[in-house]
């Protein structure tokens, strides 16, 4: 059935963005966590990833979260000698989180994530539409 | 004589059936709307005119099978699957190679809706049309 494999799509890529946007929950959550010794390191930002794979019971590619992956960009550094894990110059390492850049990203999700919400509005109204002639 | 034989009825059958393909298609498009390297597809029009053609002219090729003996029962073909699909007219390709546009995407599930719906009006009048000529016999 055609407009039912439309919508299991459309979750997919529901499901899909909704793990997204834990990946991007994660990095804002510590976005300002510090290392828990001193001399660690702190929060590494997560990417999340999508990929596509082809579902053969479906016969329609899927979207699938992927495993996220690591930013291996620098940490932040800030000087504050009286914290109990700063260096010996007095500095704190701080995670590679941009805030500015994870909000652009949990916008996008949101967008994508709605995107799917109305491709599975309007099978829905497809498929009632269909059943609706029976009562013609 | 069944239905699905009824030349309109047929057409439009055909058409809720490539729009539901089409629909399902467009889905695959915006689940993968963020997967790099992933190409935005959509279904190559059918020309339901010669759909329209084939299913008015009783001896035109249906792709059954003929009936050689009047014992025989007529096979109806299934043409409703294997539509053909091609690359979308989408130009929006972003850094990781993905060609889909959203707003495109959305653009063409609302039109499939709205078609589909009108198919399934025109279906659901013809067939009261039909009740009323049967209702008007006696």
């Amino acid at each position: 059935m055609d407009l039912a494999t439309s919508m299991l799509v459309a979750a997919s890529g529901m499901r899909a963005q909704s793990t997204r946007m834990r990946t991007i929950a994660e990095n804002i959550a510590n976005a300002n966590s510090s290392a828990p010794t001193a001399g660690a390191d702190p929060y590494r930002r997560k990417v999340a990833t999508i990929n596509s794979t082809f579902d053969r019971e479906l016969n329609a590619s899927v979207a699938e979260a992927g495993k996220p992956v690591q930013d291996m960009s620098d940490f932040r550094t800030q000087y504050d000698p009286g914290n109990p894990v700063a260096d010996a110059k007095g500095y704190v390492k701080l995670p590679n989180v941009n805030s500015l850049v994870e909000i652009m990203d949990m916008r996008e999700a949101q967008a994508s994530y709605e995107a799917n919400v109305n491709v599975l509005d309007a099978s829905k109204t497809m498929m009632s539409r269909t059943i609706d002639l029976l009562t013609k | 004589m069944n239905l699905t034989s009824v030349p309109l009825l047929d057409v439009l059958r055909e058409r809720m059936s490539w729009l539901s393909a089409r629909q399902n298609v467009l889905s695959q498009n915006v689940a993968n709307a963020d997967t790099p390297g992933y190409s935005a597809v959509d279904l190559k029009p059918v020309d339901f005119q010669k759909v329209l053609e084939q299913s008015t002219e009783p001896a035109a090729f249906q792709g059954g099978l003929t009936v050689a003996d009047p014992r025989h029962i007529a096979t109806t073909s299934n043409s409703s699957s294997g539509y053909q699909s091609a690359a979308a007219g989408d130009d929006a390709i972003d850094q990781t190679g993905n060609t889909v546009s959203v707003e495109e995407e959305m653009m063409k599930v609302a039109d499939t809706q709205a078609q589909y719906q009108a198919a399934t009006n025109i279906y659901a009048k013809a067939i009261s049309m039909m009740r009323t000529a049967i209702d008007s016999g006696h």
